[in-house]
């Protein structure tokens, strides 16, 4: 199935909202740290409200609470973009070679996928990382190691099915070169599944990394979403949390909405149960 | 049917393996790594060798791994170094808690959401069905944590309604009614927050069934037999809507756990994910090593009582692949 992205994300009210929230993360990530000051430098006004200096106020450390929010979207922006694409590459790799292979290689590797299916993968990704205290990285390397089974599954379905489609087979027989095919048939058909997988797999590393930030698991001088709230939360009972606390909170929020949103519309694109509308 | 059953214990085995290498893969010595940091300050000589040999760690990996599994099959699951008591013990003190909080948000969420998803799904694209999905869609952005936090400093902190941690007034000497009523107190809060973070998906989940079996021929029967609108939509659409969503059981579960982690650590609730935090920061690893375990095994259970249920449901699925 060959799908127009652009004019999938554009004509519904869905993609436009999560394309334009995503949008602004990304703009904010890339050029916002050049903009703000230090997150990280301590001063002597702490927990000081919103003013002209701290558009959020400062924390208990007097650190400039916007510095920080501006640079947290960097970090969650860059493990969701370094989780989702290894995650992708790992499942097509492995679900292609399955599809592709078949015998005894695609039982292995499926008896694996299942396995890793079954496994509470948020819990192990949460335990693996506070046992080696991971940074950024790691998170990325542990996320894809228990997330790509899901759409691993998937491609090695759609492979089985490709393999054998009649356009894919004229193509060989008028003598197309390997590379040819799977550039031009096999992959756009592919693709889509892929986007869905990517979306899922940053979706999950974003709330990961503001959880672990969250729950104090790694490195503590790390400036995140996750553990501006947890600093927050031991102040509750102050009025900050309507500077502190929900301005990271809407913020994971609205990244974690965006990926469902594009995804949503590329899985109703792919399902054709969801395609016709129908009332009952 | 057998072939899952592989999987399962291929998972199981995984999972084993896992709790048994990641405390000898850490940097350092391996008994500081099984026993807790400030253990060796009062680590003399002879307490030393007894450990050496009780863990086996004067021994190659296999023969360690053969160890560790014939103390698990013993029912051993080590000492907790922060409390001082066989891990074990810990456990059976926190279950009672999670299965309370967990069991009360899984029976709400699954009613709820499973309401809410048949009425949604027969009334497709209306407008009451658009401000579900648009709501449970919101919903589903915000992660367990947020939700919990959110409602801890609206009606713990700002309005003072509910108790902010804890399970019980400790020392207050409450039995009975009064009793519950403290219980129920404590549970408002964390069993709010934990419902609400389930139930987006469950609603989402069985409204995606629905939209697949309202178009059955069976549907279009019972309607041509004259049968009541709520007939049709509970007990026709509805039941058959039910397979996909009882599959989906083990998946449930593993995010409840997930939500149970934050949500109890943020209240304090004394559960097994107040637990396992407890046990991550202290890095107390005997402790982490018997919580990891026992949710582990929690999910890999649920998700093997979804595959019978769906067996049972409906027997073509028994086929893996």
């Amino acid at each position: 199935m060959h799908i127009d992205y652009q004019r999938a994300v554009t004509s519904s009210f869905q993609g436009r909202t999560g394309g334009i929230i995503l949008g602004v993360v990304a703009v904010t990530a890339l050029c916002g740290p050049a903009l703000v000051g230090s997150p990280a430098t301590p001063s002597p006004a702490v927990l000081q409200p919103p003013s002209a200096a701290y558009p959020l106020g400062t924390n208990d450390f007097g650190q400039d609470l916007f510095a920080q929010l501006v640079h947290g979207a960097r970090l969650s922006l860059a493990v969701a973009l370094g989780a989702g694409l290894l995650t992708v590459l790992t499942a097509a790799l492995i679900g292609g070679a399955a599809g592709l292979a078949r015998g005894w290689a695609d039982t292995v590797l499926m008896r694996l996928t299942d396995a890793v299916l079954a496994m509470p993968a948020m819990v192990v990704i949460i335990v693996i990382a506070a046992y080696f205290q991971l940074g950024p990285a790691g998170l990325v390397l542990v996320i894809t190691l228990f997330g790509w089974p899901g759409t691993a599954r998937v491609v090695r379905a759609q492979t089985l099915t490709l393999r054998n489609k009649p356009h894919v087979l004229a193509a060989r027989t008028f003598g197309a070169p390997g590379g040819y095919v799977l550039y031009r048939h096999i992959l756009p058909d592919l693709a889509p599944i892929l986007v869905v997988g990517f979306l899922q797999s940053a979706r999950r590393a974003v709330f990961l990394e503001a959880g672990l930030a969250f729950l104090g698991i790694g490195d503590p001088t790390i400036v995140s979403w996750g553990a501006m709230i947890q600093g927050a939360l031991r102040f509750f009972y102050l009025d900050a949390w309507l500077w502190w606390l929900l301005p990271p909170a809407l913020a994971i929020a609205a990244t974690i909405l965006s990926f469902t949103l594009l995804g949503n519309i590329l899985e109703a694109l792919l399902d054709p149960r969801l395609r016709e509308v129908r009332h009952a | 049917m057998r072939g899952k059953l592989i999987n399962y214990l291929i998972a199981l085995l995984i999972i084993l393996t896992l709790n048994f290498l990641l405390p000898r893969l850490m940097p350092g010595d391996p008994l500081q790594a099984i026993h807790g940091g400030e253990m060796l300050v009062e680590l003399t000589p002879e307490r030393e060798a007894e450990l050496l040999r009780r863990y086996a760690l004067d021994q190659p990996l296999p023969r360690q791994f053969a160890n560790y599994l014939g103390r698990l099959a013993g029912g051993d699951l080590g000492r907790s170094y922060y409390y001082a008591v066989p891990v074990s013990e810990v456990i059976r003190g926190a279950l009672p808690w999670t299965l309370l909080l967990a069991g009360s948000a899984l029976v709400l969420s699954s009613v709820a959401g499973i309401l809410l998803g048949i009425e949604a799904g027969w009334r497709r694209d209306r407008p009451a069905d658009r401000a579900l999905v648009g709501l449970t869609g919101l919903l589903n952005g915000f992660p367990d944590f947020l939700i919990g936090a959110l409602l801890l400093v609206v009606f713990g902190a700002g309005l003072a309604w509910f108790p902010v941690s804890g399970a019980l007034t400790p020392y207050a000497g409450l039995a009975g009614p009064a009793l519950a009523a403290d219980v129920a107190r404590h549970l408002a809060l964390p069993l709010t927050a934990l419902t609400l973070a389930n139930l987006a998906g469950m609603f989402l989940l069985t409204r995606g069934a629905m939209l697949g079996t309202i178009r059955e021929r069976y549907v279009l029967t019972a309607r041509a037999k004259g049968l009541r609108d709520r007939t049709i939509r509970y007990r026709h659409a509805g039941r058959a809507a039910m397979s996909p969503v009882a599959a989906r059981l083990g998946v449930r579960v593993g995010r409840l756990m997930v939500g149970l982690l934050f949500i109890e650590t943020i209240f304090a609730y004394p559960g097994v994910g107040h637990m396992l935090h407890q046990a991550l920061t202290m890095r107390d690893y005997p402790l982490l090593q018997g919580f990891f375990l026992v949710i582990a095994v929690t999910v890999l259970a649920a998700n093997l009582l979804a595959d019978i249920i769906q067996h049972r449901i409906d027997p073509r699925s028994g086929h893996a692949y």
